[in-house]
């Protein structure tokens, strides 16, 4: 894919009320950076929020009536998204903020499903703000705070200034074992430099490649509701057919638990890094940027979800191999 | 895809090409003035001669416009939660204002004489003459495409799950509560109200067979319909969505049931617009290529009115005596053709 995306990129902005997602948007559309910014907020009124682009959203989810069962999408995005494109030389990137208590996996598989959508506009980054003070408590009573961790790309752990070097050691703990392939920052006021949180699409798929596999030493694996991230890797090139069929049947069968996957694969045909990313059942991959002449061509796939079986998925993904 | 084109487009002989600069959300006719209603969120009207009058109307983009029943003005709906009157004489009125809700459609009858926008989870009727809306219907959730049909006493309003079949004149109207799983996106009404056709979020139509309500469903498509157009003996209903225009049959007692759709306009790229010509078996088809041709239903004859260019045709209309088309692209460029020419 050389030609030049003109997507727009959208930041999904998730976080607990209180947790300082206000905060970071009202830096991002006061500090100079030259960018405009169109912002989809959901609690339109009760914050004080500076830009000329501001789109409130009802939050509509929707099933789709395909036979699959966890696929929802964010009716009120598409049509905003769609909306907004009247306007496309007064913004250039967007951005949605969800409220607290907002499953974002309706809102990352509206930028899979709709045609539309995915044509005009690029899910650049989920973005998860943290509180350090409260995060055990959110996660003991609302599954939804650990799924806006499992589906974060970047997450800013807020308010470190309000809790205990061990308290915080305990909450870097918890975030690493939901979520071992984020970028993490420990902030105090969202302070953390823009560009790390906004258009980072090519860095943060690039990270995948860095992360080990094996982090969380998985043998402890548990049969439970507890989400966890599991990594495998494979040095021999992938056969592109074998691995589009192990992959389209993995989600088939254990998509419901799967909540968000993502990879770079080397295929043997293919002088291009193949780049996969999935929510639940939903896949989309297409060739990126050629491999480089010195780089390792190591196949890369990450699993954020419940009930993943380290061995059982390391043992597929190493039967793909040409 | 590169079609060979060894005709002259219609435009370069019998129209006029405009440069109005912002994306082409509708065009109305008013008499032989073409209104376009922009994403910039004014109005231009427009002739043969070329643009005649801004007038900029809406704060943010304009998303929907309908003729005013009166006939010298366009109805406009925008971002901006307003639903205004834009005058031939460039007056602007507000009829009504809906806060941070955008006016996604508008519908309007010279029949009845009423007008319906639809603002986030509601319908708003204006009756006869009305400058504030006379009453409104709430749905339970956002409002997806609103529908007259031709007498303009019958109103269709699609949502998530389905779609109410409703008497606009009435301010407490019974309602027909049409079920179907699934988000309705742009509907229509068969002229004598005897379907309901809506798009579906999965692509594809689901209709009803009026008044019991028998279910319908209308697949092959490759993307969301936005625009119908019944031919005018309400024989056809051309649709979008698809790299052919696909007409579905509604002559008979059951319409498309068990039938095939005809299919035509077939050049490759998406058909994105259509307009049947209101007294002749022509339809007008814009595509997302920016090509906008003339078909014809029974053979695989098509004119080019304008050759491909940069952005898909969002706007298509004929004025009523179909001596004129009208046509805007997503990227601000548009279009008009003089039929009475024709050699």
């Amino acid at each position: 894919m050389t030609d030049l995306d003109t997507r727009i990129p959208v930041t999904v902005l998730t976080g607990y009320l209180g947790a300082g997602k206000t905060t970071l948007l009202n830096r991002i559309l006061t500090e100079p950076h030259g960018r405009r910014y169109a912002v989809i907020v959901n609690e339109f009124g009760e914050i004080g929020i500076d830009s000329d682009l501001i789109v409130d959203a009802d939050e509509e989810v929707f099933e789709m009536n395909n036979g699959c069962i966890c696929c929802t999408v964010r009716g009120d995005l598409i049509r905003i998204i769609e909306g907004l494109m009247k306007r496309r030389d007064k913004f250039d990137a967007i951005i949605i903020e969800t409220t607290g208590l907002a499953d974002p996996a309706p809102v990352a598989q509206t930028f899979f499903v709709d045609d539309d959508v995915s044509a005009r506009s690029v899910l650049d980054a989920i973005v998860t703000v943290v509180d350090a003070r409260h995060l055990g408590l959110r996660l003991a009573d609302s599954h939804e705070a650990e799924e806006q961790i499992a589906f974060a790309d970047v997450i800013l752990l807020n308010k470190t200034d309000l809790v205990s070097p061990q308290e915080l050691e305990e909450v870097r703990q918890r975030i690493r074992k939901i979520n071992g392939q984020a970028r993490v920052h420990e902030t105090v006021r969202c302070e953390v430099p823009l560009a790390e949180v906004l258009e980072r699409r090519a860095f943060d798929l690039d990270r995948i490649l860095e992360i080990e596999p094996d982090f969380l030493g998985e043998d402890d694996h548990e049969h439970d509701d507890t989400i966890t991230s599991v990594s495998v890797r494979s040095e021999a090139p992938l056969d592109p057919e074998r691995f589009n069929t192990w992959l389209r049947k993995l989600v088939a069968v254990q998509g419901v638990d799967i909540l968000r996957l993502k990879g770079i694969i080397a295929f043997n045909n293919d002088p291009d890094r193949f780049v996969v990313q999935g929510v639940h059942m939903l896949l989309d991959g297409d060739s990126q940027q050629p491999w480089k002449a010195d780089e390792a061509r190591l196949s890369r796939l990450v699993f954020i979800g419940r009930n993943l079986d380290q061995a059982a998925l390391a043992e597929g993904f190493m039967a793909c191999a040409a | 895809m590169s079609d060979v084109i060894e005709q002259v487009p219609l435009v370069f002989t019998h129209g006029k090409r405009l440069a109005p600069g912002a994306p082409v959300s509708a065009v109305v006719w008013l008499q032989d003035e073409a209104a376009f209603a922009l994403g910039d969120g004014s109005v231009r009207f427009a002739t043969l001669q070329g643009e005649r009058a801004r007038v900029d109307a809406h704060g943010g983009a304009i998303l929907s416009a309908a003729r005013h029943p009166d006939g010298a003005a366009v109805l406009t709906g925008g971002d901006d939660g307003r639903v205004l009157r834009v005058g031939v004489d460039a007056t602007i009125t507000e009829l009504g204002a809906f806060g941070r809700d955008w006016v996604g459609s508008i519908v309007a009858s010279a029949r009845s004489k009423l007008f319906v926008a639809a603002a986030g989870t509601t319908a708003t009727v204006w009756l006869t003459g009305a400058v504030r809306p006379s009453h409104a219907y709430t749905f339970p959730s956002t409002v997806g495409g609103i529908a007259l049909d031709a007498k303009g006493l019958r109103l269709a309003v699609s949502h998530y799950g389905g779609a109410a079949l409703l008497y606009p004149r009435a301010a407490a109207s019974s309602r027909v509560a049409l079920k179907w799983a699934g988000s309705h996106l742009a509907c229509t009404l068969s002229p004598d109200c005897g379907y309901l056709v809506t798009a579906t979020q999965e692509l594809g139509l689901h209709g009803w067979r009026l008044p019991i309500g028998a279910d319908m469903a209308m697949s092959g498509y490759r993307a969301k319909t936005r625009s119908f157009s019944w031919d005018r003996r309400a024989k056809w209903l051309a649709t979008s969505g698809d790299a052919r225009v696909i007409l579905w049959p509604f002559d008979g007692k059951t319409g498309p049931m068990g039938r095939k759709p005809h299919l035509t306009g077939a050049r490759g790229a998406l058909v994105t617009m259509v307009a049947f010509h209101p007294v002749e078996d022509v339809l007008a088809v814009g595509y997302a290529d920016g090509a906008v041709v003339l078909a014809r239903i029974d053979d695989d004859h098509f004119v080019f009115v304008d050759e491909p260019g940069s952005a898909g045709i969002s706007a298509l209309a004929w004025n009523d005596a179909g001596t004129m088309l009208a046509w805007g692209d997503e990227d601000g460029g548009a279009g008009l053709l003089d039929m009475r020419v024709r050699a």
